[in-house]
């Protein structure tokens, strides 16, 4: 039988929240549910991705029908929930297909904002749970580090996790590229509103100094102030704030400009032409379009972020053409490599059986063993687990690397004999040596 | 093996600068790193065809204008890579490594053999240390340039709203503006040097120090008014776009009175060129 890999799950694309927000792994913090997963017949190896939009079961099995319908039936009873549920909403992808998928999953290709950074994150600690509770084998564990590095290629070979795609994070790239570093520069933010402070808490991230505030009312300049650790001034000294400041952010309720360009000239002058850059997000506007003119102004409204978004989406979309053409070539890449992998399957069977033999010991034992603490049969699990790792460290170690094809199926073949590896009979060893042959 | 060091550093550079148009016309992530490592290797075999020239002439290798271009290229990528220690953008290597290959095929067309006997005022000390000052000042000179050309762009893409890739390619407003914030004094100090340098070894070759050669006066010019914008940048404050059109200026004035001078109007710099228009001082 030959393994193949398995994914089944469910995105934003596939499912509306209400069945999103219900599958969720709830308790896998440190592996648990990947561990219930991992035992499901059939199933080699196993682990799981669960983030806010997509929920996703990633096996490694020889009878992909039966596994897919057994592991839906367990996601069911993990949530309490009738698979039937939930069934229609779900994609099951095996082989390359799968293979393609978690590529691009991890690539980020395949995420609602493409090329979001967080998503190869989700998947590492994903596959960092299935590791703790030893659910991966030789398959997922060389399927996840393809997909890192596939993800890897994409990010450098590609634009599409380098531009902005948010207001306020194009805000700020745009300060950089006006100002440089942001470290010894001021902030000044001016009314209030949501998404003025957001602007202002990403900026203050970057920006060394405290963030000067302006409102109508002083009182509220200075409750805002002390929110954002800042400082208040009053409305009258609004041009001194504007001599000092190096990016001002704009929010006021103000029907008239608030910003004149005339008064910018002179506060030019009193910077001494030291560039500014205005995001001015009121509607209407408080600073006179007009100011964009000026020598060393730099005026934003909140329609001229808006379209920087608007092409920066565009434009990672175009990027996100070229990262399919990475992950189409690491998928195949891929595919490939586990056809030439004979070993694996051996490797498999052997640390099974020993797991196997380490199990009915312990069970055989039960009687005798009843008397421990929970803590001493912990300690019990962990030395047995141990000894039959040491054991099997070797020569898995040596069949990992054995040398050449030919010779590494002769050491296959009696490998399965010495152990005795049945499911891996020596006549399907044969054929396989044959295969190879040819 | 007479100018094997020199043709692969002229070939590298080439296979950078193709390495770099890719990379400006197409977001290849490999070619920035080949086109850098092919300039660093360009450097390399660079360095070494100017030791093997200084072995070949037995002194310092500027008598032919063959050689002042080749060294004014070196200069360039050199100040290249150490301003890409600075900032990482590969902008800057996509202006040099096109400059110094075109500097160095247009000296590969120019003799290089040393005329036998050299006219005697050449074989003094005096050479290297004048001519490698201005060019020095030449090179500062032409990197604020570029600086002030990429600040214009930069500066229109973003009063525009022109933010694309292009925009994100280019540095900032603020790194651009500080080359030419600190390039100024020492390029400044450079051409003082140079002028100086070029009037004692007159004094010392011909018994007076200053005689209204084109070049000298030139030169002259271009000090008084270097002289000027530094006057603006810190006496009045101009910086940013100002700064930058002022530099791209007095980088017009610089190229004529290195290659326009001699080429129109002759005078005594013009004594050891191959050329019409190339003469001791490079061009």
């Amino acid at each position: 039988m030959k393994l193949e890999i398995l994914v089944i799950g469910l995105h934003h694309s596939t499912a509306p929240v209400e069945v999103r927000e219900r599958i969720t792994f709830p308790g896998d913090q440190e592996g648990a549910i990947t561990r219930l997963i991992a035992a499901v017949p059939a199933v080699e190896e196993a682990m799981i991705l669960s983030t806010c939009n997509r929920a996703e079961v990633i096996v490694v099995t020889e009878q992909p029908e039966s596994a897919a319908e057994d592991i839906i039936r367990t996601v069911g009873r993990i949530h309490d929930l009738d698979h039937e549920a939930f069934r229609d909403f779900l994609y099951v992808r095996q082989g390359i297909d799968a293979v393609h998928h978690v590529f691009r999953v991890t690539s980020s290709l395949d995420s609602m904002v493409v090329g979001e950074p967080q998503i190869l994150g989700q998947v590492k600690e994903g596959y960092r749970r299935a590791t703790n509770v030893n659910a991966t084998g030789p398959i997922l564990n060389r399927l996840m580090h393809r997909a890192f590095f596939t993800a890897k290629r994409v990010r450098t070979e590609t634009g599409v996790g380098l531009s902005a795609v948010s207001v306020a994070y194009v805000a700020v790239e745009l300060a950089k590229k006006i100002l440089g570093d942001l470290k010894d520069k001021t902030v000044l933010l001016i009314g209030a509103g949501e998404m003025a402070e957001l602007a202002a808490r990403h900026l203050r991230t970057q920006a060394g100094k405290p963030i000067i505030v302006v409102n109508r009312t002083y009182e509220n300049a200075c409750a805002l102030a002390g929110h954002l650790r800042g400082r208040a001034v009053p409305m009258e000294e609004l041009d001194d704030g504007l001599v000092v400041a190096d990016v001002v952010i704009t929010s006021t309720g103000s029907c008239e400009p608030l910003i004149h360009a005339s008064d910018l000239k002179g506060v030019m002058r009193r910077r001494r032409f030291r560039p500014i850059f205005l995001i001015d997000i009121a509607i209407p506007r408080d600073v006179e379009p007009a100011a964009n003119e000026i020598d060393g102004v730099y005026l934003y409204n909140i329609d001229d972020l808006q379209a920087v978004v608007q092409e920066n989406v565009g434009e990672r979309q175009q990027e996100a053409i070229r990262g399919e053409a990475i992950v189409e070539e690491e998928a195949r890449k891929f595919v490939e490599w586990t056809r030439t992998l004979e070993s694996a399957p051996t490797i498999i069977a052997l640390k099974k059986k020993l797991e196997a033999i380490r199990e009915t010991e312990l069970a055989r034992l039960n009687g005798k063993l009843s008397t421990l603490s929970p803590a001493q049969r912990e300690t019990v699990e962990i030395i047995t687990r141990s000894i039959i790792n040491k054991i099997a460290h070797d020569p898995i170690a040596f069949l990992k690397k054995a040398g050449s094809r030919s010779r590494r199926n002769v050491y296959l073949d009696v490998a399965q004999r010495l152990f005795g590896l049945d499911g891996l009979t020596p006549d399907s060893g044969t054929e396989e040596k044959e295969s190879d042959q040819k | 093996m007479d100018l094997f060091f020199f043709k692969m550093a002229v070939a590298l550079y080439l296979v950078a600068s193709v390495a770099y148009l890719v990379f400006l016309l197409r977001s290849s992530a490999t070619s920035a790193p080949v086109a850098f490592w092919c300039s660093v290797l360009g450097f390399t075999a660079h360095t070494l065809s100017i030791m093997h020239r200084a072995i070949f002439s037995k002194f310092f290798p500027l008598a032919t204008a063959f050689d002042a271009l080749s060294f004014f290229a070196w200069l360039i990528i050199g100040l290249f890579l150490v301003m890409r220690y600075r900032d990482p953008s590969p902008i800057f290597g996509s202006i040099a490594t096109p400059l110094a290959s075109v500097l160095m095929l247009y000296g590969s067309t120019l003799s290089y053999q040393i005329r036998e006997p050299l006219v005697p005022i050449l074989k003094s000390w005096w050479l290297p240390i004048h001519v490698s000052l201005a060019l020095a000042g030449n090179g500062i000179f032409a990197l604020i340039a570029v600086g002030g050309l990429m600040y214009m762009i930069q500066e229109r893409l973003i009063k525009t709203k022109k933010i694309g890739r292009y925009h994100r390619l280019l540095p900032s407003l603020e790194t651009l503006d500080s080359i030419n914030r600190r390039g100024l004094p020492l390029g400044f100090f450079f051409l003082t040097l140079g002028i100086i340098s070029g009037a004692l070894w007159a004094g010392s070759a011909w018994g007076f120090y200053w005689s209204w050669d084109p070049k000298e006066t030139w030169s002259l010019i271009t000090w008084f008014v270097y002289a000027a914008i530094i006057h603006q940048r810190l006496a009045l404050g101009w910086r940013g776009k100002r700064a930058a059109v002022l530099a791209i200026l007095g980088f017009v004035l610089v190229i004529f009175t290195f290659i326009g001078v001699s080429a129109l109007l002759g005078g005594h710099h013009a004594f050891s060129g191959t050329s019409p228009f190339v003469r001791i001082r490079g061009l």
